[in-house]
């Protein structure tokens, strides 16, 4: 058996797992980082529009702070987020933007004096302040009250992800490149690192790691139509979910992009929206308005997707041989501004649908795009369950989006979480407790358990096939685990599910190469993708309300009173053919802004008990320490920094905020 | 609920990909074309051609996509003699007969899928493209330091490389010298050069690319210019960067 | 000197300061090509004055053996300007053999990937390696003559060099290798080292242009010397004086 040992195991290359090892190494930990794919091609370069920071350097960003951007988030996950996490998350939002400043990231800068956008079909002059020329500019997204998504022109996550993977090269982090982790090593209660397999020779390798750190990115690839990369099938949570300990939380909310190119559902940023881009229908007509008269086209992802499946079903969309789309109108925003700010969704509509969308409506339709569920870890980002395990980024249930994730605040958590889990993470192997002997024996045990199981592949005589199997699986969740759903079709994807979870053990393989062979690693992935599908399908079945991107038309309304709860699956018993289910109650009374409308989407819903009383408290506290500044009506409110490590703290300057000198 | 448009049925194009196939590991096999047939459908990408291959008539053939949308520049593949993204190459685009081929240059793994990442990392450890500002301990909880708007938009230009590793494909140089640093070097070297938070100087740059693996190795063949995805200007950031570098001579 | 020998021979070149030669290499051979480009030029207008007729040809040659500036003929100062440009051409043919393929391992690399690439301007450069290879021999063999042979230049000289000599198939080969490589090379240095506000096309539509008029004007200078040498082949051998350099010379000889 081959060994290797570090301190750190990071799984995942993308901006979330980089970020993790940045911090582990600078404090003196030895890191490596396992990727599918050469690290600079890890999903977080498709991030396109840009990060949520509260800088508030453009005018309509003037007002913006912590505060804000706290309840745009809050709101947006339609209060299933973890509060305390997401006051950690805005305070450090700033400080991750600025550092990447540091680190070379060509973020777009604010221009000062005039300058013209579209606003509502208007269009309109703004004026930027002269103090703020040069510094980095925000743009508008979805969900937020003020400008604040950073941006560099619509390739903000490709800048990030080089920018980051550049300081990881400095700082000397291995990357073992095209490297599966398919199995966690653990004694139950301890993580010790992964089993891992090289994807060019086959060969299994025992990782053995003092903290093992999942940042493996989305599942999507468990829907037909996705904006996720090929590489997006959950592989992590499958092999946190497989230790049968960990659990993962919140999986059926799934958050679908509004704009994915049709038929192909290739992501167009909500950028395009946020820069004054328009939805229309058959009739060219702009619908958005006579849905959601206040925030239009730029409401939260999960209401824009749903008012346009709507206005499909009323039969308003664009038919094509494909099926049925809408259109997104960008010419109005000029072709100076599109190949300018735009240059990537040019590209895109350029090559797949051979059109120029600075003349022609670029046809979309809703495409799944973000899993908000993942491994549930506490605010350290490590899971209560199984010590010596963390996760960040999409990977994770932090629980930074609750139900729906706005956008802008994807990559942001990646670099956030990053920055912080990395530093919980090294403060754990500081920890001498924590210094326990690497189990080699145990080791031996998972990676001959894994070569069994690959044997089995290899030598089963089934009939199945694993790409078929796939392409079912993915068919039947976009049916029936898709934008709507309800009890009916959810039971009866249920049962589909669990047909093809019992066919997926009766694959057979026609290659027979232990080495690089696409059909042997389909076939250990699709059974993985399937008990993830089964726990999405099972707790949107389970979870009769609707909250954020979890839509039951059997039960329209959210129910805080019931459902003010995280669902945390896992699977105890491998051999089962469901996973277990419990759930974590959310405390009213220790939120600092407490359920209510979102301002967008319905306002009915149904009050947890606690609400009124806990709203009284927060409206109490407010009136009683009004002038005492927001940093200390926060604090009586929810305090957090205590949560956060030492050297992230700190306050963030803004034009309009300055710091006192003495710092 | 959806509908299909009534439209004429459409005569779909019998496509040929002639692949070349060849695995190092089983050496007994010598390299050689191996032809599939595949009918052609409506914006059909050589992505979806080769998984529809893959996943119903030869489940061994190797090729990596990632992200399919033309952004993360792991397809680049010999498209009838031309390195490009396979990804957004429309076969519409393209004659019945496709010849596929890996890059040259890159380490093979088998049939079309090469290691570029491995190099591209070596590239990047040997020309340190990273930022490097020397005595700046940057407060993160300030005001970031300005730059001006135009030039952090020509910065981004540079910084839109994917590292597909078409330049270097398409490289003459880089075919008889495996250790040049290709056009994907030099525009790192010119992004960096240009951000004035980067604290090297020419003399810096010099001791990266001042000799024949570096920019003097360049012959200005431009094949690099012509084939980048990304569009980016190499031909004048080279000649910008061979004039700096040979000032350093004088 | 001896600690920089002692750190090479170390194997730490690398950690000292880089050499800076390889700038210098790099700027003598685009200069040195630039001159000898320019000077094939001029020297393609000065043996195209035969076009002119014999009398032209002859003035130009005894231009430059300084026949009017000293009253007599100096063929040594032709093999002066022979011996520098032959001295750049060895330079030059030095630092540009660094970049041609050293190896069959090399050079079926480069050939295969034109081949398959089917890219204009890395064809170009496979042609401009032909063309050079070529000219390593030809123009060594041409420099050599005339540096030695500086006499031999002139309307029936050249001409009977051509024809009597039989030597036009290797002048032929040599316009065509010395057009090509040239133009090619010339085209090379402006978009190695940036040509401000143009294209490449505009570039390499200008190149052809010029290409194709100096082969045009090379290959009716070489018929012309072709038809002389033909016309003076019974009496190859002799030179050619322009009658009105006869009178000159007998006028001056009656005066003496």
């Amino acid at each position: 058996m081959k060994t290797f040992m570090t301190d750190v195991l990071v799984i995942g290359g993308g901006l979330a797992g980089l970020r993790m090892a940045i911090a582990a190494r600078q404090r003196g930990h030895e890191t490596v980082v396992l990727s599918l794919v050469p690290a600079k091609r890890s999903h977080s370069v498709a991030a396109q529009g840009g990060m949520q920071a509260s800088l508030a350097n453009v005018t309509k960003g003037i007002g913006d702070s912590e505060d804000v951007h706290f309840e745009d988030t809050v709101r947006g996950s339609d209060w299933g987020a973890d509060q305390v996490v997401a006051r950690m998350f805005v305070n450090t939002a700033p400080k991750a933007v600025r550092e990447l400043a540091a680190w070379g990231m060509p973020w777009s800068r604010v221009r000062g004096g005039d300058h013209e956008v579209v606003i509502n079909e208007q269009r309109v002059t703004l004026t930027e302040r002269a103090e703020a020329h040069g510094l980095i500019a925000q743009r508008d997204f979805g969900g937020t009250k003020k400008w604040r998504t950073c941006y560099a022109a619509d390739g903000t996550g490709h800048a990030m992800l080089y920018t980051t993977t550049n300081q990881a090269i400095r700082h000397g982090i291995e990357v073992h490149e095209r490297a599966e982790a398919v199995a966690l090593i653990h004694d139950g209660e301890r993580c010790y690192g992964a089993v891992v397999r090289n994807l060019v020779t086959g060969e299994l390798i025992a990782y053995l790691a003092k903290a093992t750190a999942i940042a493996t990115g989305g599942a999507g690839r468990l829907y037909h139509v996705t904006t996720n990369a090929v590489i997006c099938d959950g592989s992590g949570h499958a092999i946190a979910l497989e230790t049968g300990v960990a659990r993962l939380g919140n999986m059926e909310p799934v958050q679908f992009h509004p704009t994915g190119i049709f038929p192909a559902g290739i992501l167009v940023t909500e950028g395009c929206r946020g820069d004054g881009g328009l939805l229309r229908d058959v009739n060219g007509d702009r619908f958005m308005p006579n849905y959601e008269p206040e925030k239009k086209e730029l409401a939260s992802r999960d209401v824009v997707s749903r008012r346009m499946e709507e206005h499909i079903r009323s039969g308003k969309g664009v038919h094509s041989r494909f099926g049925t789309h809408l259109w997104l109108d960008i010419t109005l925003l000029g072709r100076r501004h599109i190949e300018h700010n735009l240059r990537e969704v040019k590209e895109i509509c350029q090559y797949f649908l051979g059109i120029d969308p600075a003349e022609k409506w670029i046809p979309v339709r809703p495409a799944q795009h973000y899993t908000m569920g993942g491994i549930r870890t506490d605010h350290t980002g490590q899971s209560p369950w199984l010590k010596g395990l963390f996760a960040a980024g999409e990977a994770a249930c932090w629980d930074l989006h609750g139900f729906n994730r706005l956008g802008g605040n994807s990559v942001a958590e990646t670099v956030v979480a990053g920055m912080i889990v990395g530093e919980f993470i090294a403060d754990f192997c500081d920890k001498p407790e924590n210094d326990a002997p690497f189990p080699l024996t145990l080791a031996r045990e998972f990676v001959q358990r894994e070569e069994a199981k690959l044997a089995a592949i290899l030598d089963g005589n089934g009939h199945e096939n694993p790409f078929q199997l796939c392409t079912e699986m993915q068919h039947i969740m976009t049916r029936h685990v898709g934008i709507f759903r309800n009890g009916d079709e959810l039971l009866d994807g249920i049962a589909h599910l669990q047909r093809l979870l019992e066919r997926s053990a009766k694959i057979g393989v026609s290659g027979k190469s232990r080495a690089a062979n696409p059909e042997l690693v389909a076939t250990y992935r699709v059974r993985r993708m399937l008990k993830l599908a089964l726990i999405i399908a099972q707790g949107a079945y389970l979870r009769t309300e609707s909250r954020g991107a979890h839509f039951r038309e059997d039960y329209p309304r959210r129910n805080d009173r019931e459902w003010l709860k995280r669902t945390l699956a896992f699977w105890p018993d491998e051999a089962a053919s469901m996973p277990s289910f419990e759930y974590e109650p959310l405390d009213v009374m220790k939120m600092e802004l407490p359920p209510g409308w979102r301002g967008y989407g319905a306002k009915d819903y149904i009050d947890h008990p606690d609400t009124p009383c806990r709203q009284q408290e927060v409206d109490a506290t407010r009136s009683r320490m009004e002038g005492q500044g927001r940093f200390a009506v926060q604090e009586a409110l929810m305090p957090y920094t205590d949560k956060l490590p030492a050297s992230l703290t700190g306050r963030n300057e803004r034009l309009d905020e300055p710091l006192e000198t003495s710092r | 609920m959806s509908v299909i448009d009534q439209a004429a049925p459409q005569q779909y194009r019998h496509l040929r990909l002639n692949v070349l196939r060849y695995d190092p590991r089983h050496p007994a096999a010598k390299p050689h074309m191996q032809e599939y047939q595949i009918e052609e459908a409506d914006s059909m990408t050589l992505f979806i051609a080769l998984t529809e291959i893959r996943e119903h008539q030869d489940s061994t053939l190797q090729f990596d996509f990632v992200c399919r949308a033309g952004i993360c520049g792991s397809c680049a593949m010999m498209v009838n003699g031309r390195p490009r993204l396979a990804c957004r190459t429309l076969t519409r685009d393209l004659p019945d007969e496709i010849t596929l081929a890996p890059l040259p240059f890159f380490e093979l793994i088998a049939d079309l899928s090469v290691r570029t990442g491995k190099w591209m990392r070596g590239m990047s450890e040997r020309l340190q493209t990273w930022l490097h500002a020397q005595e700046r301990e940057v407060d993160i909880c300030r005001i970031e330091e300005r730059m001006d708007p135009d030039l952090a938009e020509q910065i981004y230009e540079l910084d839109r490389c994917i590292e597909c590793g078409c330049c270097i494909a398409a490289c003459g140089t880089a075919q008889m010298r495996q250790d040049f640093v290709g056009a994907v070097g030099f525009a790192k070297i010119a992004r960096f050069r240009l951000d004035p938070r980067d604290t090297r100087t020419d003399d810096d740059y010099y001791e990266l690319i001042g000799d024949d693996t570096g920019v003097f190795g360049c012959m200005s063949l431009l094949a690099c210019h012509d084939v980048c995805p990304k569009s980016l200007p190499l031909q004048t950031q080279i000649a910008f960067l061979r004039r700096k570098m040979a000032a350093q001579g004088l | 000197m001896a600690n920089e020998t002692l750190i090479i021979h170390a194997g730490l070149a690398d950690k000292s300061r880089k050499n800076r030669w390889p700038a210098r290499f790099d700027l003598l051979q685009s200069s040195t090509g630039l001159f000898l480009a320019l000077f094939m030029w001029a020297h393609m207008g000065f043996v195209a004055s035969i076009l002119l007729g014999e009398s032209a040809m002859w003035t130009i040659t005894k231009l430059f053996e300084g026949y009017f500036f000293f009253g007599k003929s100096y063929p040594w100062l032709v093999s002066c300007v022979v011996g520098f440009v032959a001295l750049v051409f060895v330079g030059h043919a030095l630092l540009a053999v660094r970049k041609f393929p050293i190896n069959y391992r090399q050079w079926r690399a480069i050939r295969a990937h034109a081949k398959v690439m089917r890219h204009e301007d890395s064809t170009l450069w496979i042609w401009q390696v032909y063309t050079g290879f070529l000219l390593f021999f030809l123009a060594s063999a041409h420099l050599y003559q005339m540096f030695f042979w500086p006499q031999n230049i002139g309307p029936f000289a050249s001409s009977d060099r051509m024809w009597s000599d039989g030597l036009w198939p290797f002048y032929l080969v040599m316009l065509l290798a010395v057009e090509l490589h040239g133009g090619i090379g010339l085209y090379r240095l402006t978009v190695k080292w940036g040509w401000p506000n143009a294209s490449r096309q505009t570039l390499k539509k200008v190149k052809w242009a010029l290409t194709g008029f100096f082969l045009v004007l090379g290959l009716a200078t070489l018929a012309a010397y072709m038809k002389i040498g033909y016309e003076h082949r019974a009496h190859a051998g002799e030179r050619y004086t322009p009658d009105w350099a006869v009178e000159q010379a007998a006028h001056r000889g009656d005066g003496q």
